[in-house]
């Protein structure tokens, strides 16, 4: 299957054994996206490495960006202003919002269900309205700077993401509408996939995935980043780990994250946007591994400094790449057709998974 | 598409290569302890702010879970820092497997979170093969850290933690270290018939294995 | 017995039907007809970069300071610069611009101290070759010529 099958979401081969319709085992073929880029970082400057992060997990590109630069910032010892922070979450938030959304919509096309798509990005439009207004680019963003933020907020920011989430509240009512009591929903993805709870931490695995398998783990709570520990919110867990559950569970993230955007916006605090670090970067040497709850998962950056305005070595643990290793456990003894359904229910990018 | 991006390389080579030049005052210090030479370096970016006293990120590590470690494998444990907060033991390579079960089962590090390496080409062992463990009882996060020379083989921990399986790989693809014991050593990225390994330091950014360009892409260049 | 109702009146179908059908209300279309109706794009956008020229006198605002070139992550700017031997001021004599690497990520405008260097919000950039995607000065001071499309 692969590397052009459109519901692979990229440049994915999978080799399946089959026995008649059924999985007995399969084997991942990735690297076709593969573009060097912890090589890349060795011969740029802190800063201009930022863009490339932003082209690895090219859906949710404000959240690689955030992890980078509180990477770089732990390890330069420097701390970005409250006022970052919470246009930092905000953004992160929404960016969240609008990566689930993406999921959403492509999981339910490879299952079937054609129409979920056109809502979603109707409303991932509106977040990619606020991106572009806020940075000026709608994807890949660049959106943060080591030590702080580059744009102040525009005028109408607040409001902008206010109405966001207030429309957004009845949009997820009408997604659910489509496909929580669909049957062909529930009869596509309910006990497909099973990852139980102690084979999700052998693999790694993090993210909306872990959490579906039943632990209760996010790196907003357990080691806050950003301004999260100002911010109320819940972790939703699922139960059997299946593939509706993982579904009910990034529908219930995407409530939360509306949540906190809510509690952001009413109170930015005021003052600079961009911490005290140098137009030139040179962090004392050492190493520093720092990790974010990315959309996908733990994003990580393990950063090591000689000194010198060029990164010695960034390592990047990309949640999508050690996600799909769990792929071969969740597809044994399923149907051909339900490949496409765990394929999207582990929601890669290639680009992250490839780097 | 060739023309126009050979003119501003030139600028580009040098800083490449800057990096292992200045490397032999970094690569020592953490083959022996850190703080030795940290105060020496971090003057330099200091120098053009008003003078304070330079800050020691990188302390000895002493606390209730070394002294522990320390206890049940006493001679394995070669180094153990602190650096901006997280802990950093370095162990010996030969008993990677036995440390790595312990602190899976003993101490409740059961995630492993990212496993990778680094070149430090003017060292006698020059990779070192980093492991990051997270616990999700203690909420915290260990490094564990292994010396390896260009020959010598590291014990695979794909028993121990299953994700390590294509993290290790990705090591070899990269890096061209063995692991012993792996169930299926491999190139991931890169194609399997590839030659060199991109991530290390004496591979510049530039290089790539044109014959294996020209006959599966049947062009010059893939830059 | 409930639900057994629900499944024979196809409760959930029905639902999302009518889910459904509220979008097709004309007030509820959002689709944009492009190349007619040209999208709002945001102030800040990055999109084609321009050299901007002093508004009064019509000379370039640039200083040949390199700084552009030098921030760039892909190396892609090249500022070519005379020194006056009058003045003694740097005096810009070439600039190019290679598009088709331009990530836009907007660290050459954010390092140009003199706002000369400005990605616009043009963002119609295709060509026919690649010598094409390489702006010169003349080129970058011209700035965006968007095209108007009519049936």
């Amino acid at each position: 299957m692969g590397p052009q099958h459109p519901s692979t979401h990229g440049v994915l081969r999978v080799k399946l054994k089959l026995d008649g319709e059924r999985v007995v085992g399969s084997e991942c073929i990735i690297g076709y996206l593969h573009r060097g880029v912890e090589k890349i970082a060795e011969n740029r400057t802190y800063q201009q490495f930022a863009p490339y992060v932003d082209r690895m997990d090219y859906v949710a590109a404000v959240s690689s960006g955030l992890g980078y630069c509180e990477a770089v910032e732990k390890l330069l010892v420097a701390e970005a202003p409250p006022r970052a922070r919470v246009i930092r979450t905000i953004l992160t938030e929404l960016q969240r919002i609008a990566s689930h959304l993406l999921w959403l919509g492509t999981h339910a096309l490879d299952i079937g269900a054609l129409t979920p798509l056109f809502y979603c990005f109707r409303e991932r439009e509106e977040i990619l309205k606020i991106f572009e207004k806020y940075c000026g680019a709608r994807l890949t963003t660049h959106a943060f700077r080591i030590g702080g933020l580059q744009y102040e907020a525009y005028d109408t920011f607040e409001k902008d993401v206010e109405r966001f989430c207030k429309d957004f509240e009845s949009r997820i009512v009408e997604y659910e509408t489509l496909l929580t009591e669909n049957r062909i929903w529930i009869g596509r993805t309910k006990g497909v996939g099973i990852l139980t709870a102690a084979d999700a931490i052998a693999f790694g695995v993090t993210g909306p995935v872990l959490r579906a398998s039943g632990v209760k783990w996010d790196i907003r709570k357990a080691m806050p980043y950003a301004a999260y520990d100002q911010y109320k919110f819940e972790i939703p867990v699922g139960t059997t780990g299946d593939t509706y559950d993982r579904y009910l569970v990034r529908m219930e993230e995407m409530r939360q994250s509306r949540l906190i955007c809510l509690q952001a916006i009413e109170n930015i605090p005021s003052g600079p946007i961009m911490g005290k670090v140098g137009k030139v970067l040179k962090p004392p040497p050492g190493e520093v591994y720092h990790a974010i709850e990315a959309p996908k998962g733990e994003i990580g950056y393990y950063i090591v400094s000689d000194g010198t305005v060029q990164p010695y070595r960034v390592h990047i643990r990309p949640p999508s790449f050690i996600n799909l290793q769990a792929f071969d456990r969740m597809v044994r003894g399923h149907l051909v057709a339900d490949v496409v359904a765990i394929i999207g229910t582990i929601d890669i990018v290639l680009g992250e998974v490839d780097r | 598409m060739a023309d126009e991006p050979k003119e501003p390389k030139p600028s580009q080579v040098p800083t490449g290569d800057k990096p292992v030049s200045s490397t032999p005052p970094v690569s020592t210090p953490s083959a022996k302890p850190a703080d030795a030479s940290a105060p020496a370096v971090p003057p330099k970016p200091a120098a053009a702010a008003p003078p304070k006293p330079p800050v020691v990120l990188q302390t000895p590590l002493d606390n209730e879970f070394v002294t522990r470690f320390r206890a049940k494998f006493g001679a394995a444990l070669l180094e153990a820092i602190e650096d901006r907060k997280q802990a950093i033991l370095t162990v010996d390579r030969a008993g990677l497997v036995e440390i790595a079960r312990h602190l899976r089962d003993a101490e409740k590090f059961d995630m492993l979170s990212d496993l990778t390496a680094v070149d430090w080409p003017k060292r006698e062992k020059r990779f070192d093969v980093v492991l990051n463990l997270y616990s999700f009882a203690k909420n915290e996060r260990l490094r564990l850290k292994v010396w390896a020379s260009n020959t010598e083989e590291v014990p695979s921990v794909v028993g121990v933690w299953p994700t390590a399986n294509w993290q290790e790989r990705e090591v070899f693809d990269m890096f061209g270290i063995i692991f012993s014991g792996h169930p299926d050593l491999k190139r991931i990225l890169l194609p399997e018939e590839w030659q060199g390994y991109p991530l290390r330091k004496d591979y510049d950014i530039l290089q790539q294995d044109t014959a294996w360009v020209r006959e599966n892409l049947g062009i010059e260049s893939g830059q | 017995m409930r639900e057994l109702l629900e499944r024979l009146f196809q409760v959930d179908f029905l639902k999302g039907l009518a889910v459904t059908f509220r979008a097709q209300h004309p007030k509820n279309i959002v689709t944009e007809q492009y190349p007619l109706e040209r999208p709002m794009i945001a102030e800040r956008f990055r999109g084609a970069p321009r050299l901007n020229n002093n508004p009064e006198t019509g000379e370039t605002l640039c200083i040949g300071c390199n700084l552009c070139a030098l921030a760039c992550p892909e190396n892609l700017i090249v500022v070519g610069w005379q020194r006056d031997d009058a003045t003694r001021r740097k005096v810009l004599t070439d600039f190019t611009y290679d598009t088709s690497r331009c990530m836009f990520c907007g660290l050459c405008e954010d390092a140009c101290p003199v706002d000369a260097l400005e990605l616009t919000q043009d963002f119609e950039m295709a060509y026919f070759t690649r010598e094409g995607a390489i702006w010169d000065r003349h080129r970058l001071e011209q700035g965006p010529t968007p095209a108007r499309y009519t049936r």
